[in-house]
């Protein structure tokens, strides 16, 4: 009775902490919105790790949940990202934005809400992923992360190619993309992605996701169809990607296919790998740590004279160099990345600072003596 | 034909062979039901490839395997395993991070009727309050139950090998099959084994086959034992037959030609 009541009363302190959590980032998120005009940049920030934190989760729930090492993620951004501007770049604007080649009249007054048009690119990415998932998914390991890369440059180049120039303008790009009406906006689209994904991975099939990451012939031993679940785990991340690629255009309001090379996969590569390959909590930390570090890191770059001495190396490009320096640091002292395969608990929390506390109470006692 | 009914597995002239080499030769052998039958013979002999052809990681070059009197032959793994045959593993294969409830809960989602989007979005909490509740009773009458939240691969390796079967049987099979279940178990966890195998056959109805090296525990419990020799069906017959079979002595012992 004792422990059920411990475990209720924690029950309940959890929701509270949550609650009051939820509560605080809305707060941050309705007084940045409130003075934007002075906090724009912090928010320029805040959106693009959210959009980066989607993409994170979605490439974990591939490379870790379910053990593919798929390098795909910019193309099917691209994707996600080109049929939202595509459908909401505004109808009137249209001429200005495809001015050299002129724009296909089937699509020229198909204009759709926002958020239509975003899941409209998720699941063109997702039929995609589903087409190139039947010969790819059959590859392992290093090859199937080529062929991956492959596949999304192969998707960047048909939409910089001169044929596709009355849909896409080719290389000219898009511009005039909407953006986001508010912070919140973008806030409750990556909850809602992130979210889904969260109970995905807790459900039976994510389960199942996990069973063939650790060991595929027990998996199938088990009754599990190792290639539908992969391409299921597939497609699903694709449309997550997808839809992110979409928040991407309305961030950036103008898009060419050069936003989503290979370095755009690494990038958020990185944030999954520093975050921790098998982790949520750590996809949505490292996306914000990348973004947010890499323009902290701006400092780096501008002149700096001490005195009247002009130290040597601040000069641009520099920050690259700390940033590089730094993720070497995590990777060869957080091996796993900054969360494992753990997740954020309160429970956990709350152990880390006893514990922590504890161990400070030891030094102190040992100092002592 | 009155027995061929009471039949679970055949295999008839099954033949298995990698390029050049023939693992397996002509193999015809049968599983009745409630049977324990155990498959013997030297390292090498083709016993996990046999296994292998039945559960469908192989597709064998020539012959047939059938299951309750319907081929399976061609079949993949994960159907072979829905239609009720389940399998441990030489080299135990757990999802080593995974929970010891989570190991057991993931072979029962072969038999939930939902889909990705009611799983996700816990339309149909029912089914996995069902297989939740299957699972837990099952750790229970395996005595597992206690150690549900470890990580498989921090168990002590007797109980990884009682996970294993444990896992195996959460599909509900037919017929079990167990590739050397006894491999470094000392006498006594061999005897408990022995035990064990037979509890469970009566326990859920099962018909066993296993691949082992012990041959007290095979002895024991076999009622029929099968012996394999390069790939081929060199003996078959019960214990006390094969025990006295000079070709399996000269198989185990290395035969008389080195005298």
């Amino acid at each position: 009775m004792s422990a059920n009541k411990l475990v209720n009363k924690e029950k309940r302190r959890n929701i509270i902490l949550s609650l009051l959590l939820i509560a605080l980032v809305l707060g941050i998120c309705g007084y940045l919105e409130a003075n934007k005009y002075t906090y724009s940049y912090m928010i320029s920030i805040i959106e693009r790790s959210m959009v980066y934190a989607v993409v994170a989760v979605s490439m974990n729930l591939v490379n870790g949940f379910t053990g593919l090492f798929s390098l795909g993620q910019a193309g099917f951004m691209a994707l996600g990202a080109y049929v939202t501007a595509i459908f909401t770049i505004p109808v009137s604007q249209r001429p200005s934005v495809y001015y050299i080649s002129g724009i296909n009249p089937v699509i020229a007054n198909i204009e759709l809400p926002v958020i239509v048009a975003m899941i409209l690119g998720g699941l063109v990415a997702a039929g995609v992923a589903a087409l190139i998932g039947f010969p790819v998914l059959r590859l392992k390991s290093d090859y199937l992360a080529i062929a991956t890369l492959g596949f999304a440059e192969i998707i960047r180049a048909c939409i910089a190619a001169p044929q596709f120039d009355t849909i896409t303008n080719g290389s000219y790009g898009l511009k005039s993309i909407p953006g986001f009406t508010s912070i919140f906006q973008p806030l409750i689209l990556s909850a809602i992605c992130i979210g889904f994904m969260v109970l995905l991975i807790n459900s039976s099939y994510g389960r199942m996701f996990k069973a063939v990451r650790e060991d595929e012939i027990a998996a199938e031993a088990m009754g599990i169809n190792l290639f539908k679940t992969k391409e299921l785990s597939f497609v699903i991340s694709s449309f997550f990607a997808g839809v992110s690629g979409g928040m991407l255009a309305m961030f950036m309001r103008s898009i060419d296919s050069k936003t989503f090379q290979v370095a755009l996969t690494y990038d958020i590569l990185l944030i999954v790998v520093i975050g921790g390959i098998g982790s949520v909590t750590g996809s949505v930390l490292g996306a914000f740590i990348v973004t947010a570090g890499r323009e902290i890191l701006r400092f780096f770059d501008e002149p700096l004279y001490i005195g009247s001495i002009n130290v040597p190396l601040f000069r641009p490009g520099f920050r690259m160099v700390i940033f590089s320096i730094l993720l070497m640091i995590v990777v060869l002292f957080y091996s796993k990345g900054l969360m494992g395969t753990n997740e954020f608990s309160w429970n956990g929390i709350i152990g880390f600072f006893k514990n922590f506390g504890k161990k400070k109470a030891k030094k102190v006692e040992g100092a002592a003596r | 034909m009155s027995d061929n009914i009471q039949n679970v597995l055949q295999m008839q002239n099954v033949v298995m062979q990698f390029g050049g080499v023939r693992a397996i030769d002509d193999l015809s052998l049968d599983v009745n039901k409630g049977e324990i039958v155990a498959l013997i013979g030297p390292n090498g002999a083709g016993k996990t490839t046999a296994f292998n052809c039945i559960t469908g990681i192989y597709t064998p070059t020539s012959g047939g395997v059938s299951f309750n009197g319907s081929s399976i032959k061609g079949k993949s793994p994960d159907e072979i395993t829905k239609l009720g045959i389940a399998r441990t593993f030489q080299n135990i294969r757990l999802f080593s991070n995974l929970t010891v409830f989570d190991n057991v809960l993931i072979a029962k989602h072969l038999r939930a009727r939902d889909n990705v989007f009611s799983a996700t979005l816990r339309l149909n909490f029912a089914e996995e309050r069902r297989m939740r509740e299957e699972t837990a009773e099952l750790l229970k009458e395996q005595g597992l139950y206690e150690l549900k939240d470890e990580i498989a691969s921090s168990l002590p390796y007797g109980l990884q090998r009682h996970l294993e079967i444990a896992r195996a049987l959460a599909t509900q099979p037919k017929l079990l099959l167990l590739d050397e279940p006894a491999a470094g178990m000392n006498p006594q966890e061999t005897q408990e084994l022995t035990d064990f195998i037979v509890k469970i056959r009566d326990q859920y109805d099962l018909s066993i086959f296993m691949i082992e090296h012990h041959m007290d525990l095979v002895m024991q419990i076999s009622e029929r034992i099968y012996v394999l020799n390069f790939g081929k069906l060199i003996a078959q017959g019960t214990p006390d037959e094969i025990q006295s079979n000079p070709e399996v002595i000269e198989a185990y012992l290395g035969g008389s030609e080195d005298a």
